[in-house]
């Protein structure tokens, strides 16, 4: 069972990374890009039609193109004078579904793969892929990163304070709508490395968005949506278990995980609850 | 006036003798209209479009040599995306609207179970390309009007594990991804494994969207088995349990069921995968019979590389409806003449392997011999040696 | 009379019926496109009721819809009961599990509820496909028997079109009564409400309720009309098409998700590629929500109102969309 749960772990990585975005974006924006998903797509495919070191550099300018445009989006609606949550989620998603046929029209139905490690490593009796310790500690390093940027920098300070008020904060001279638009355009590399890393264990293809989308959704509230470090936990935590439910149970069980935790967790913890006063989500 | 009118009266005649004769060789000319309604989006499109590129190309064919007594073949092409709804919607357009006498396809088993019911009121028999037993099942109500052209799931399974007996394994495993094909290859392996002498001690599957497949591989080999069953048509999926059976130590051989006899596979599932069975229905691509070989320069002449055995069973529609056609010779050609000939078409001339028969009593019309079972090497699907 | 000046959606929606039938009862083709088009356009309507009055973002209208259709499936093959027993279970079953729904998360967001909503189909879809010996798992239930005398495409025509048209009556019925004012006052401002003295999660769980029971019973004539039921046929897909095209017609008004579920089926016919449907989709959906918040139906009144002073009859749209 301890190998189920280290597997799980190293799977869960590549989960967390997806939640961060999640996170990032609910807590400074205050609402839900649906088209993370779409975004790890986009990186995977561009990065598999191009070959070696620009691919990936290739991948990953597409993904943070693509959050560019959600995040100008956003931006736009503001000006518009709308303040409500639903509709950049709402633009998000018909985003993704945009991003997602078009992959489909230039690429059509094919895996988008790369050739991984195909030597193992041998740890504690285990054989362990050197991806998944690649992944883990590209995880790691990425959710020290930005706990040391967001609670010891400037930039982090001021990212908090847009989050908390953002009357508030434009007041204080903080450049508000640039640090919204870095947000996104953030989510949207983490996405990429996502997808970049989910091309080299299996490949995806471009019915994968959604689930990635909502696997992400659920490991970032498992354990509350407030900072890096709850999303990197969550993703173990899911990780873990939809490593246990295949091993133990049927894979109609492990598939049910991601969306049965988002259920409970939302009916029973405060997440999201409708405030009686300033109904700011 | 009466010169006139005897002189009129003459042109008419003559004009109404030219017509009549131009119409008469007209409707001899009239082309024969067969529908081809195939997944060309969404998912199942890894298959649908094989399919239609071989019809394509075969009817092209049959016409550059003057069609079927004279008739050109014209085949009107529809989308189902993947989906039953638009599947039951492709086959009433393609029969009411565009007035064919048969239909190649839907691609899924599903999408023919909804296009059953459509094909049987309006009178239009369907070329199933799909392995889902339940389309040719007695008690369905629209059965007489359904002919499958590919060999059924359950004689695959039977052809896979017959061959996983001769290499001498009693426990064996399955893997097989969460849907209607997976599920399908999980039963019938249980349903005829304990006649073959081998016992199921395991099963694993993974959802569509799994990322990493070390859990069931663990699964798998925890249990003990001696030979793995992979009963998988996603080619990403195939991928990733051959890199975690490799990581995790799951030493034994893998047989792969016919889902994943595609190009995809074989070219990126690694040097881990040499040695790893696939059955095949035909190998157009890298080891072709002589119709197989015949096929496959039609469509490379075409601009397309064949992909598996999509193409080869969309022509077996073809060549199904081809046959139909000619049996009813100088005939009218209508619907309910087109599924009268299929049942008494045996023997015809296809592109793939085996012989392919109907009868009154047996839509099922693609058999054992059509198959063959390759082996991973170096990218590519190899024969068996002996 | 004056119940139809009261219910002018309806009369809307009575004489685009009569239109379509006029135009397609001779063509079968034609005629399969408006039924099934009519169905989508129940579904549509089902996520404008409960996005454009109640505020809850549904993307779990497709599950109802095949909630419905299981259910009134197997009470004709395995109950062997009458199309009309069908038609009860297929509104009960998605009604009473959207109400428990709505009532365990009616405290979140509307954003948090749409979350909710999109897992709860997932997992609808994934319990339907495993649960082999209850809905025939991934192959389906075949052989749906008809509903009676109703056994043409025609006849299936007028159906799904009295059933549109009962809909729009009753969801007109619903807003200009006490509930519907309810429910106008709570999308605006829940505390405003809690002081009127309206009980919130009643109000928003029954409407809820009748969305899911409106797409329960789009999923009953599915299941009779095709006469094959899968795991493939009403999906997250059906869900979020039913979502955009309430949206980009506009959700606040009644007539919104009818005007948008029939345009895009028209441009589906004149669209080439079908891989590019969802660039479309989700392109006009961005386009939609960045230059008419309301819908094409709130950018039509907008103007229309811009230039002649009108009584407005739709269920009044409110920034809250």
């Amino acid at each position: 069972m301890l190998e189920f749960v280290v597997r799980g772990l190293l799977l869960g990585s590549v989960l967390g990374i997806l939640a961060l975005p999640m996170g990032l974006l609910f807590t400074t924006v205050r609402t839900i890009d649906f088209a993370v998903g779409a975004y790890a797509l986009l990186a995977a495919a561009v990065a598999a039609a191009v070959p070696g070191l620009p691919g990936l550099a290739a991948g990953l300018l597409c993904a943070v193109g693509a959050a560019g445009v959600m995040g100008s989006l956003y931006l736009l609606l503001r000006r518009f004078g709308c303040e409500d949550a639903i509709v950049p989620a709402l633009m998000s998603f018909g985003l993704a579904v945009a991003i997602a046929s078009l992959v489909l029209l230039i690429w059509g139905t094919q895996p988008f793969l790369r050739e991984g490690f195909s030597t193992f490593l041998s740890i504690a009796g285990l054989r362990i892929s050197p991806q998944g310790l690649v992944d883990l500690a590209i995880e790691l390093g990425i959710v020290a990163t930005l706990q040391a940027v967001l609670h010891r920098t400037d930039l982090g300070r001021m990212m908090r304070a847009t989050a908390a008020n953002p009357a508030g904060a434009a007041l204080a001279a903080i450049p508000v709508e640039a640090l919204q638009f870095a947000t996104f355009a953030a989510g949207g590399l983490l996405a990429g490395v996502a997808g970049l890393l989910i091309m080299y264990s299996s490949g995806l293809d471009f019915t994968a968005p959604l689930g990635l989308t909502l696997s992400g959704f659920g490991a970032s509230i498992i354990f509350g949506i407030g900072s890096p470090l709850r999303a990197m936990l969550g993703g173990f935590a899911m990780g873990t278990a939809e490593a246990l439910g295949a091993g133990y149970s049927s894979g109609m069980v492990a598939g049910m995980v991601p969306f049965a935790f988002v259920l409970i967790v939302l009916a029973t913890t405060r997440f999201g609850e409708h405030g009686l006063a300033g109904d700011r989500l | 006036m009466t010169t006139t009118t005897r002189r009129e009266v003459l042109a008419a005649s003559l004009a109404t003798a030219a017509f009549a004769g131009r119409s008469a060789r007209a409707q001899s000319k009239d082309p024969i209209k067969i529908g081809a309604v195939l997944s060309l989006s969404g998912p199942v499109a890894v298959f649908g479009i094989p399919e239609r590129d071989a019809i394509t190309v075969a009817a092209n064919a049959i016409n550059d040599k003057g069609g079927i007594s004279g008739r050109k073949l014209e085949i009107v092409l529809i989308d189902d995306k993947s989906n039953p709804t638009d599947a039951a919607r492709g086959v009433t357009q393609a029969a009411s609207t565009d007035k064919v006498v048969a239909i190649i396809g839907p691609s899924s088993g599903s999408g023919i179970l909804a296009a059953g019911p459509v094909a049987q009121r309006l009178q239009v028999p369907l070329l199933g390309p799909a392995g889902t037993i339940a389309i040719t099942d007695k008690k369905n109500e629209f059965w007489p009007w359904i002919f499958r052209v590919a060999p059924s799931d359950r004689v695959d399974v039977k052809v896979v594990l017959q061959d996983m007996a001769k290499g001498g394994f009693k426990k064996i495993g399955v893997m097989y991804q969460e849907d209607a094909y997976g599920k399908t290859g999980l039963d019938y392996a249980g349903e005829l494994s304990s006649g073959l002498g081998l016992d199921v001690v395991e099963s694993a599957s993974a959802p569509y969207t799994a990322t990493d497949l070390t859990p069931q591989a663990t699964r798998l080999r925890n249990a003990g088995v001696q030979a793995v069953f992979l009963q998988i048509s996603i080619a990403s999926l195939g991928v990733a349990f051959v890199k975690a059976a490799q990581q995790v130590g799951l030493t034994g051989p893998a047989y792969a069921n016919a889902g994943l006899a595609q190009r995809s596979f074989a070219a990126n599932a690694g040097a881990q995968a040499d040695g790893l069975r696939v059955l095949s229905i035909g190998n157009i691509g890298f080891d072709p019979s002589p119709p197989e070989a015949e096929l496959a320069s039609l469509l490379r002449k075409a601009g397309k590389e064949p992909q598996g055995w999509g193409e080869l069973v969309g022509s077996n529609g073809l060549m199904a409806a081809v046959a139909a056609a000619r049996l009813i010779g100088d005939g009218p050609i209508t619907g309910p003449a087109m599924r009268d000939a299929l049942e008494k078409a045996c023997g015809f001339p296809t592109y793939s392997r085996g012989h392919a028969c109907f009868s009154p009593d047996n839509h099922d019309g693609w058999s054992e011999d059509s198959l063959t079972v390759t082996v991973v090497h170096d990218g590519q699907l190899k024969p068996l040696q002996g | 009379m004056t119940l139809l000046r009261a219910h002018p959606n309806t009369l809307v929606a009575v004489a685009l019926c009569a239109c379509v039938i006029l135009a397609v009862r001779s063509d079968p083709a034609w005629t399969d496109t408006a039924v099934l088009t009519g169905i989508d356009t129940l579904i549509a309507l089902s996520a404008g009721l409960s996005f454009g009055q109640a505020g809850i973002l549904s993307m779990a209208q497709g599950a109802f819809a095949a909630l419905g259709a299981y259910a009134a499936a197997l009470a004709a093959i395995r109950l062997g009961l009458p199309g009309a027993a069908g038609l009860a279970l297929a509104l009960a079953v998605p009604a009473a599990i959207g109400y428990a729904l709505a009532r365990a998360l009616i405290r979140l967001s509307p954003l948090a509820t749409a979350l909710a909503t999109l897992a709860l189909g997932s997992l609808v879809d994934i319990v339907l496909r495993g649960w082999e010996s209850l809905t025939g798992g991934y192959i389906g239930l075949a052989g749906i028997p008809g509903l009676g005398l109703i056994n043409t495409p025609l006849g299936y025509l007028l159906l799904v079109c009295a059933m549109l048209c009962i809909s729009v009556f009753g969801y007109e019925n619903l807003m200009h009564s006490r509930h519907g004012r309810a429910l106008n006052v709570i999308r605006h401002d829940r505390a405003r409400a809690r002081a009127d003295g309206v009980d919130v999660n009643a109000v928003l769980s029954t409407a809820l309720a009748l969305s899911a029971a409106m797409a329960g019973s789009a999923g009953w004539v599915y299941a009779h009309y095709i006469s094959y039921l899968g795991p493939d046929s009403l999906t997250t897909n059906t869900s979020i098409a039913a979502l955009l095209t309430a949206v980009i017609g506009g959700a606040g008004y009644i007539l919104g998700p009818v005007f948008g579920t029939v345009l895009f089926e028209a441009l589906q016919r004149f669209l080439p590629a079908q891989e590019a449907q969802g660039l479309f989709y989700g392109g006009a959906l961005v386009v939609i929500l960045l230059v008419a918040r309301q819908g094409l139906l709130g950018l039509a009144a907008t103007s229309w109102r811009g230039r002649r002073r009108l009584r407005p009859v739709q269920a009044p749209a409110s920034a809250a969309v």
